[in-house]
Formats: C-alpha cells, structure tokens, sequence
C-alpha cells in the first residue's frame, strides 16, 4: 500500500490528531504547507539564478560576458602598444561548491557540512568558489587554468545548498525545522537575509519632475527622464536625459560614482549611420502628421539639432571615435583598442544596456536608437505639459531588488575588479621586477599563472562574508544603488512571526529614511494587493518599511516572450509614428519598441494579449504583463508597455471573461477594474475579480482575528507586536545557538482563528494563551494600559517562559588575524594550581561547567590556562595560574547546554565552547502582555484567585487552558445587514451567557454583585518579550564618569537614567526643591572641595604635608591657599617671632605663611572640572563665598603683617 | 541510564574525590582525567584526554556536547 500524498488542504478547525501525525511522522514526500516556502521562494529562487541548474547561462555566466576579455602588455609602458606583447585573459567559469570539509580534514567519512552544524559552531554556511581562467598571448593558443578563490556564503535550501528539496522527513534527520524554509545565510552562526529594496522598475523611461535637477549645470530645468537599464545579469546602468531651457536635451550616466554629461544627438549618431532627417521624423512623425504642425515641438527639434552642428561630427564612425577619445580613460579599456572599437565599448556598457550588452549587433543599436528617439519625445511631452510626471514613490513605478541578484552583482564587481586591479597590478609589480622578462618567454610562464595569481589577492570570497556580516558594500561602482549600508538583517528568530515577516519585509532604501519630506511614507492605492496596508511599524520606519501582502509573488527568471513581436505586429502595430499621442502609442516589451499602433487598436492589442496569457494559447505567458495606459488629457503617456522581466510583483486574480487565475502586475492594475468582491462588479467595466478580499493583507496582517471590526491603528499595532511575542521559535530548538532566544512554555493555539492561520502552519508555533479575560472600564479601575492575572492561573503555568542565551567561549584571538595560529590557551585547570573549594565545585575536572548546574552572578562558567609547546612539542602549563570565565549576568540560569566546538580541518584542541543558560521567566510584576488586536497591558497584579470577581456559571477571568470550538475568523465575512456581534450574541444565548456578553458578576471579596455588568469573555493572550528583569534600573551609587564624577549611562554598567531638562522643569514646577538636589547633586556629581575664600579660586588650595604625620590615608587635616600665602625661603631675613599665624609646609620642604582662610564648600564635580578646563585656555573664575567675599576691585593687596615685618 | 543504575554520589565515589577535596579548602589540583563526552553528529560516546584534538573518532563530527551531570542537581524551586 502506497502511502497518499501528504495532504496540503488547511481549513480553521484545530486538525489535532492530524497535526500530531505530522508531527510524529514528519512526511517523507512534501511539506503539509506549501504556502510557507512559497513565501519564501522569491529569496531562494534569485540565488540559484546566479549558478543555474536548467541548462540556461546563469546570471554570472552573463556577468562574465560583459566583463569580457582582459589585455595586459608587457615592455615599456611608452612603447608602441603594437611593438608589445599581449596577453589575452578573460574567465571563461566560475563555479561554486556545496559547502564541504576541506580537504586536510582526513578523518570525515561524511564529507558535508550541514547548516545545523555551521548554526552550532558558530561559523558560516560557505562553499568553495573557483574559477576557470582562460589566457593567449598574443592570440596563440588558449590555455585553462583554474583558481580558488575563497569560500562563498551560501542561501540555505538553494542549488548549493545540502537542504535543496528535502522532505520534511529528512530535513529533521538533518536537525533542521520539518518545515525549514531557507531563504538566508548563516554568517558566524547567524541568520542573515539580504534585506528587498524597492527600485525604479527597469528599461521604462519614467518622466520626472526634480528640482535637483537644476543644479546639473546652467540652462538645466527640473525635467528629466530616467531609464533604469538592466543588463542580463541584473546589474543597472541608469540613463537620465534632461530637458534644458532653450529645449536641448542632454544624456547623463554615472559610472564609476562620478556622473558624466553627454548631447543626446550624439549617441543618436553614434549609435546608427544616420542624418538628421532621420532624426527630425523619428522625433515628430512623417511628413503630414499632426505632429509636424506642432511648432513648439519642431523648434526644440531643430534647435536640438542646430546646436549639435558645433561639434562637426557627422557620420557614426566619426562619432564612435570622438565618443571613444573621451571615454578612453573613464571606461578603462586597454591601449590596443582603436578609438572608434572604444566608442563601440562605450555604447554597449552604458546606452540602454538592458537592448544588447554584448555582441551587440546593428539591430540592437537600431533598438536603442529607437528607444532613445522615444525617450526624448516622451521629455518633449513632459515639457509641453503634455503628460504628466511618473511617481517614483509609488509601486506602479517600482520592483524589487531581489537579495540573489544583488549578492551576484556584488560577485561580478568583485571578479572584474579581481582581474581588471588586482592582477593587472601584480603583473606590472611582476614586470617592474623582471625588466628582462617579457610574456613570451619560458621564465613568464614558469610564474604567469601561479606565481602571480598568488600576489593578487585571491580571496574574492571574503568580501561577499564581510557584505553578508556587516551589511556594508564595498563597491567601485556603487552598483547603481542609492546607499552603502544596510543591506542585510538578522533574521531573529524571536517567535515564527517575526522570522517569516522577515522574508516579506521590503525597504523603500536607508536613502529615504532621512528624506525630511514624507511623501516616500505614503499609503498610495496603486499598492493594492502588493503591499500590505496595516503591516508597516511606527515611528521612523513607518512606511518605508513594507511588507508584500500575503498573495504577492515576485517574479525571479523571465518568462518567454518569443512570440510576442510576431503577435503585435499581427495585431496591427507599424514602425512609424508620430509624436502626438493622439495618432500613435507606442508598444513596447521590456523597453524595446516593438512598433507604433493608434490608442484605440494599443487597447484591443492589450485586450487580446490578455484574453491569450489566460487562456493559455498563442504562447503568451501567463505572468505577462500587460501594461495598457490609456490615452489621457496631461496624464501619464499614453502605451502599451508589456513586462517579461524578473524582479517585478504580480499578484493572482480572477479573470471574469475566463473566470481563471490572471497575474497581474504594478504597472498595469492601476489602469484594470478590479472588483473586490463579487457583488462589486459592473458589468463592462470590471475585467477581474479578487479571489479574496484578504489578499491584500499580509500574512501577519491576516493573523488579526476579525481585523475589519477593530480601530485601524490597532491592526498596525498588532502588527508589531505580534513579531515582539515570547512565542516558540522552532522545535529544534536543541540545535540552536541563537545568542538570545524566547520561548513559551505553555503555548496553546487559538480557539478564533483564520484558515490561514492553518495554511502557514503557526500551530506548529504556538505564540499564545486562550485566557478569560474580563475588561473592565469602571469608574476607580480606568488605568491606562494595565491588567492583572489571576494568581491561581500564574501558578497553573499561564505565560510562563524561557529565555536561552548562548555564550561563545573562545580561547582563539580574534579570527580576523590569521597570523597568529598557535595554540596559546587551553581549558581546563592548570596542572598543580591553587584552586578554591568553590570553584572546583562550580565546574567538572575538564574545566567546563557540569550540565544542569545552577549560575548565579558570580558564578564561574569555565577554567582555562595559559600554555607554552616544550621542546617534545606538547602543550606545557609554565605558569600555574588558572583563570576564569565569570557569569556576569545578575539573574539566577543553569546550564542548558555545553558545546565543545572543533575545528573544520579536525586538528585542533579544544579551544571554543558554546554554553546555552536557560533563564526561567515566569511572569512577574511590570511585564507586558497584549491581546492580537493592539491592545497591550503591563501586569500590575497577581490577583489571588479568592478575591477575583466570578460571574454566574462560576467563571473567573484569566484562567489558561479553555477548550472551545475553532472560530473562522478571516476578516470581511461579517458586513452591516449581518453582524458579527449578533452572530455571536446568539451563540453566546444558546449557551446561557449574555447576549452582549457582559455578565453579572459577584465580587471575590464580599460575595455582593458588582455594580455593572462585566464584559467577559475568551482571548487569546500573547506574553511580549518586554520583561522588566531586562528593563529595570536602579541606582544609588555606581560607578561615575571620572572627569566629571557623574554617573555614567547604561543599565549593563549600573549606571542611572537621566534626569533631563524635562524632568528638572517638572520637579521645579512643583516645588519639590529638595528632590531636585537630591537628583541633581547627591546623587551625582557631590563633591566636598576646599576653596580660598580670599582669592575665591579651587585651584590654587593644597593640603599642609605634616614632617610628623606623614600618614598618607589621613584626609587633610589643613589646607592652605598657596596663593595666597608668602613663601619664607624668598623673603630673607624675616623675623621668624615677628610672623604671624601658623608657619606650613608644602611638599617640596618650603615654608609658607598666611593662605589659611579656606574653607570646605559642597559644588558639583562638573563645576571643578569646568574650573579646570577654563583654567587651561586661561580663563580664570572666581567664587564668592558669601556677602562677606565681596569681589576686591582693583590689585590684589599684599599681605599686611609679613609687610610690615619686613 | 535506567533508573535501577542511579546512585545516589558518595565519597567514596570517583568523581566524589573532587567533593571532598573541595571540603578541605582549596587544593592544588592535578592533571585531570579522561572526559567522556556525546558526538553532535553519531550520538556516540567521544572519550577525550587532555589536549585531545576536538573530533569524533566514529564519524570525525565536530561538535561534542558535554553529558548532563551525574552528580545531584538540587535548588530550591520557587
């Protein structure tokens, strides 16, 4: 008997048994919940684009044909180029392994390494990249030769991944999650994701209005087009053209960070063999179009053309040259290359690269300068006024930078930098060395590929660690991205709705972060059934920071196109055109323009490429998008824009003439009637229908029961803390080391749920509590977000939790320094040391704390000493010292786990451990709990169970663990005729509750009924991880800032939280004086300091030194103002008898006299210290006392009894 | 461990030495024994001595946990 296929159907019931026999029996065929890879799928698709497996160039094949073939010339750099050696070298392969053990490794049977053990060791998820190098010299023969080139990280379940395809069944036997979703790299063992960027959707010339525009130069106005092209291997060459005052329009590109300005009628000319008749009608349309009486049109295009006289260049090959002079330097190309190939090179790595990057053909040029004629005329409309400016901001406008394509962008950079600096700069260092030698000798090929491949710096592979670990690029291009940092996130595994929300996250860019204007921020309707309305945090990130709506689908690969051109063309597109929109559109397929058709047929061409794509025939693919823009008075120009491209949203609906699954992309639903429901379609005007209205909801959004009954902040709310829920991250949890990680301990899943909840499986994830909650909002009981617990369910297990933190012990410098690899330190005690009672208990005798043992702060978690190889090569112990790793943290943990870590090559001592401390958190006072539906509270209470109020049938709030029947919650099934509230009701009489379900209830206390009938009833309850044992400050003393003697900030340190100016305005406010010294002085910076009352200085006191008492503890018993004083030794011939007051002595053996009105003041540290710091730039400040220390005007007076001695 | 097996540490157990050398203060303490510990990836037992390079000597896994303690693990649980 075969068994069936693992079923994939989920409704709202609870599926207990069948839940529990996926779990007992993990399937051994597919997941039960396919919806979770599927939501994770874009991520891993766009990495196995860079290495495909179908038999297709992968995107790094592309990559290296644009970084094409390299030439290095030997002898004299003033030579001739044609009088030297060349050498051809380009990289023909590059390949990437699964992750394994290197080969020094003899030992390993299973020669894979799995993520759960880079996850363990704390290391990265990498495989070896190599690649095959291909060299002639001087066009001879061509040899291979290979290179490794350092150890990639790899996406978890990709094509290089050990988990691609794994049943749930293996994937446990391999410790992973049975439903391990991939998607992210471990570096050093933490989960990292390349966080999605919205960009400018790719090969469409949008129309922009940007008054930065002005600061190009002089004549610049604020209009502009820009073309974000894509080359096949996803990397972009962004080309704007900008419309000048007098209607000149020039073509900008950046290369290289640095931005470079061109006439746009030169790479007209440049592009084809051209005049500029040709030009003139390409812009404006046939003689006899409407478009020629347009006079505002043909002066600009005569102007454009007149001034562009100035440069004298008039055939293609003339302006390939003049082209290629100029960019000689910038492209970088090597000296053999003619002016006229340069200029060739320039078009095909800069101009509308996205219609032929390599080998481009005359056609493909003839494509580009079609798309260019098209762009101006779009500008010229934009000038005119004639259409209206694309939003950047909204989604119509936008797709995705998908984390594969940019990790391969970033490889191709380094690869073409790796061969085009590193080994162009060891070969000339080579040549610098060896004069003699040229590329044709035996000594040069003894060296070539070895030797200076080996001065080069190799490791490629590090830079793509270092960009997963930091999130930083590093990039000589900037890869046409506006930011440097923040590409990657750690994927937290705080509960499973924080983990998935991660791959669903999609950033505006850290660019617009801190944009002052919040246009960038806004909810636009185009973002209908893309992104999730609710699903964005508050505060700062709020609306930059989106999540795809739970239907969302981005696409990673194109989709066939090929007959496309013929069906347009049958459909009755033609090659001329005019500029008026009103007699042409055009109609173009991932920005090449397959031809020019009347707005009336654009509309039936669109219609019928629809009506194709769902139906399957013609060879339309489904996912086409089909982007009719309407004609319009003034708004956005008119067309049919047809999109096949990677990286762009599509979304399935209903297509009503089919009634079948249509996928509909950005760029065209704004134009598409859409109903949401079916009551909602008008006949002749809607096309679609939405399968369900809570497509458009993100998944965590769809989790909020009922969300169209709650106040729209409070879905957001949710939002959030949903993802801040002490919730169970995964069922291996075993084989984690997350640094902090929280878990539940009696999880339960909720009794109102939506399918949905079933689809993704968050059953498998419990996040929270059914409790009986009872919502007061009476007179004397209206705090603001506060709630108590019944003390009996707190003692029953009611949101009691765990945290589990990982400690990684490493006797290991710091790995980045490979240069010190000796073993240097061991655990363990050191032999024949002192070692206390205490601490021989605290640990086992290899130095390493028993399993199950209880730490306190204090407490040591491990022993280790200091070792030294002897002349046999053993590690010796010299020094007979042990020393100890401390338990800092202030809260009791006991030791879950203890790792011994080995080495990758398995030739190591032990010298990394992981210690895993469990910390039990049971709920206290002051920690926060919400209800999924915003609604949060901090526990003020555990209300003993004989006090609570109780209602009728006995039930007292907050009692955990309820059984009830599963409740279909997805939103939108309720509306006004149909009342989710007399639904309920009814429901709630059958059972005997009321019907509002507010209840009497009986006062724990007396027994008498309360005054108002309470409404009561069942919640799901989720325990935030916001706990006051992570929160809580206090302070008396501390440690302080030495300069100033304030206590320093940070509750890690001890130090306090700061009383502001805020905080200071309040307390005088209300008078509370003494407080507000007590804040502001005693508890700070209080300091006792002696002060001269006669010169009113800190500075200038001293202690007397005693020649009888040199006790050095004692405080000063006198000080003495030095100022003020006269030194003995200088007067001579004093009368020592005939001095009055006391005679001191200071340090140094001199006597002194007089000085001795200080006295002790209480100031502020800060104060000295600003006396102090004054001092120093020679401001002196002078302190009276009191009224008595009036401020002397005039010089000081001497002083009048040694005067008169003397 | 089957439960019949357990006893309960006494000094005149091995590892008790440790106990009641910690009873007197202080010792210095001498080289210490061999360690038994649970390969991450066979599940079998890893015996390591001093200095020992950190593998599986099965399947040359690389992680090795460290066994739960048989001593007795006792606190107050509040």
């Amino acid at each position: 008997m075969a068994p069936s296929a693992t079923n994939t159907e989920w409704d709202h019931q609870f599926h207990t048994l069948r839940r529990q026999d996926l779990f007992r029996n993990p399937p051994k065929d597919h997941s039960a919940y396919p919806a979770l890879q599927l939501a994770v799928n874009p991520h891993i698709e766009s990495f196995n684009a860079i290495f495909r497996g179908d038999g297709k160039p992968g995107l790094l094949a592309h990559g290296l044909a644009d970084i094409g073939t390299k030439v290095f010339l030997d002898g004299n750099d003033r030579a001739a180029p044609e009088s030297r050696n060349k050498l051809y070298i380009r990289i023909k392969e590059v390949t990437l392994q699964k992750p394994q053990v290197p080969p020094s490794n003899k030992l390993a049977v299973n020669r894979d390494i799995y993520p759960a053990e880079c996850r363990e060791r704390h290391a990265t998820y990498r495989g070896k990249l190599s690649a095959t190098f291909e060299y002639s010299i001087n066009g001879g023969d061509a040899i291979e030769f290979t290179r490794e080139l350092g150890q990639v990280p790899i996406m978890i379940k990709s094509n290089r991944c050990h988990l691609e395809g794994n049943s749930p069944a293996l994937l446990v036997s391999r410790k992973e999650e049975s439903e391990e979703l991939g998607g992210y790299f471990i570096v050093n063992g933490n989960e990292k994701i390349i966080r999605l960027l919205q960009v400018n959707k790719r090969n469409f010339p949008m129309a922009i209005n940007r008054p930065s525009f002005t600061n190009r130069g002089a004549g610049y106005t604020t209009y502009g087009i820009i073309l974000r092209s894509v080359r096949p291997d996803e990397t972009s060459q962004t080309n704007v053209l900008h419309y000048l005052k007098d209607g000149n329009v020039t073509f900008r590109f950046s290369w290289r960070k640095n931005e470079y300005l061109i006439p746009v009628i030169m790479i007209l000319k440049a592009l084809v063999e051209t005049n500029d008749r040709e030009i003139f009608e390409g812009l404006i349309g046939p003689m006899g179009s409407k478009a020629a009486s347009n006079t505002f049109l043909t002066d600009r295009v005569e102007l454009l053309l007149r001034t562009y006289k100035a440069y004298r260049l008039y055939s293609k090959s003339e302006t390939r040259a003049y082209l290629g002079q100029k960019f000689r330097v910038v492209l970088g190309v090597p000296e053999t290359m003619s002016d006229y190939e340069v200029g060739t090179e320039f078009l095909r790595r800069i101009v509308c690269v996205h219609l032929g990057n390599v080998n481009v053909t005359e056609k493909q040029d003839l494509d580009k300068f079609h798309l260019v004629l098209f762009m101006i005329r779009k500008l010229y409309a934009l000038a005119a006024g004639e259409c209206a400016v694309d939003n950047p901001d909204a989604i119509q406008n936008q797709e995705i930078l998908l984390g594969g394509f940019l990790y391969a962008q970033i490889l191709k950079e380094r690869l073409d930098e790796f061969l085009g600096t590193s080994v162009r700069a060891a070969l000339r260092d080579y040549l610098r060395r060896h004069p003699a030698v040229n590329f044709t000798s035996e000594e040069f090929r003894k060296e070539f590929p070895g030797g200076i491949f080996r001065k080069s710096n190799e490791n490629i592979a590090n830079g793509l660690e270092y960009f997963l670990s930091t999130g930083n690029l590093v990039s000589a291009s900037g890869l046409d991205l506006q930011q440097t940092a923040g590409f990657t996130v750690v994927a937290e595994k705080l509960n499973f709705l924080r983990f998935i929300s991660h791959f669903r996250m999609v950033h505006r860019g850290a660019f617009f972060a801190q944009l002052k204007t919040t246009a960038v921020r806004k909810l636009l309707p185009e973002s209908w059934g893309f992104m999730c309305p609710v699903h964005t945090p508050d505060g700062s990130p709020c609306g930059l920071l989106n999540h795809f709506a739970h239907k969302c689908k981005v696409m990673t690969d194109y989709v066939d196109v090929s007959s496309i051109p013929a069906l347009v063309a049958e459909l009755g597109a033609v090659e001329t055109s005019s500029a008026s929109t009103d007699e042409s559109v055009v109609v173009m397929l991932d920005g090449k323009i397959l031809g020019w058709c009347t707005p009336k047929e654009s509309l039936r061409i669109g219609d019928c490429l629809r009506y194709w794509k769902v139906e399957g025939s013609h060879n339309v693919p489904l996912e086409l998008e089909v982007g009719y823009v309407p004609p319009s008075h003034g708004g956005s120009y008119p067309g049919l824009y047809l999109t096949s491209t990677p990286s762009r949203m599509v979304r399935p609906v209903k297509y009503l003439p089919l009634q079948k699954e249509d996928y509909v992309g950005p760029h065209e639903q704004p134009y598409m009637s859409i109903a949401v429901v079916p009551q909602e379609i008008e006949s002749g005007v809607s096309t679609h229908v939405e399968f369900d209205p809570t497509n458009m909801l993100s998944i965590l959004a769809n989790m909020t029961p009922f969300s169209d009954f709650n106040q729209s902040p409070r879905n957001m709310y949710q939002c959030q803390m949903g993802k801040q829920t002490m919730g169970t991250p995964g069922t291996a949890i075993r084989h984690r080391t997350d640094n902090k990680s929280y878990r539940i301990q009696t999880g339960q899943t909720p009794i109102v749920r939506a399918p949905l909840h079933n689809t993704y499986g968050f059953d498998n994830f419990p996040n929270g509590m059914n409790a009986v909650v009872a919502v007061i909002s009476y007179t004397g009981y209206d705090m603001d977000d506060a709630m108590i617990i019944n003390k009996s369910a707190h003692e029953r297990g009611f949101g009691h939790g765990t945290v589990y933190k990982t400690k990684k012990i490493t006797l290991k410098d710091d790995s980045r320094t490979r240069a010190a690899k000796s073993v240097v330190k061991m655990f363990g005690f050191a032999p024949h040391s002192f070692v206390s009672a205490s601490h021989q208990a605290m640990l086992d005798d290899d130095g390493l704390p028993h399993v199950g043992r209880m730490v306190q702060e204090g407490d040591v978690l491990c022993a280790y000493h200091t070792v030294t190889p002897d002349y046999n090569g053993n590690l010796v112990n010299l020094d007979g010292i042990t020393h100890y790793e401390k338990y800092k943290d202030s809260e009791i943990g006991f030791i879950e786990e203890v790792r011994l870590i080995g080495a990758e090559s398995g030739s190591e001592p032990l010298q990394t451990i992981s210690i895993k401390i469990r910390i039990p958190r049971s709920p206290v006072i002051g920690d926060k709990f919400s209800s999924r539906h915003g609604q949060k509270g901090v526990l003020s209470q555990k209300w003993p169970a004989v006090d609570m109020p109780f209602s009728e049938t006995g039930i007292q709030p907050d009692a955990g663990a309820l059984h009830g029947l599963a409740q279909d919650s997805t939103p939108f099934r309720f509306d006004e005729e149909n009342t989710a509230a007399d639904y309920f009701g009814h429901q709630l009489m059958k059972a005997g509750f009321n019907y509002h379900g507010n209840e009497p209830m009986y006062s724990g206390i007396t027994g008498e009924e309360l005054g108002a009938d309470i409404y009561i009833g069942v919640v799901y309850y989720q325990r935030l991880r916001h706990m006051v044992n992570d929160k809580y400050q206090v302070r008396t003393t501390g440690p302080v800032v030495p300069t100033t003697g304030q206590p320093i900030k940070g509750r890690k340190r001890g130090g306090g939280i700061r009383v502001g100016e805020m905080e200071r305005d309040a307390l005088l406010a209300h008078g509370t004086a003494f407080l507000l010294q007590d804040r502001l002085l005693n508890c700070s910076d209080y300091t006792r300091s002696w002060i001269c009352r006669r010169c009113g200085s800190f500075l200038s006191v001293q202690p007397v030194v005693s020649q009888f008492a040199p006790g050095k503890k004692k405080a000063p018993s006198m000080v003495r103002c030095r100022n003020c004083a006269v030194k003995l030794d200088d007067s001579e011939g004093i009368d020592l008898t005939e001095i009055q007051g006391e005679i001191w002595e200071d340090g140094q053996g001199h006597c002194w006299v007089g000085g001795d009105e200080t006295t002790q003041v209480v100031v502020p540290g800060a104060l000295k210290f600003l006396d102090v710091e004054l001092a120093a730039m020679g401001v002196k400040l002078k302190y009276r006392i009191d009224k008595s220390d009036e401020p002397r005007k005039g010089p000081m007076k001497p002083l009048k009894q040694i005067t008169a001695a003397a | 461990m089957p439960r019949e097996e357990y006893q309960v540490p006494t000094a005149t157990g091995a590892s008790a030495s440790a106990i009641s050398r910690g009873a007197t203060g202080g010792e210095r303490h001498d080289s210490r024994a061999v360690m038994t510990y649970i390969c991450g990836d066979c599940g079998g037992n890893v015996t390591l001595s001093k200095d020992a390079l950190v593998a599986c000597p099965h399947c040359a896994g690389r992680v090795l946990y460290k066994e739960r303690t048989k001593r007795m693990v006792q606190f107050e649980a509040r």
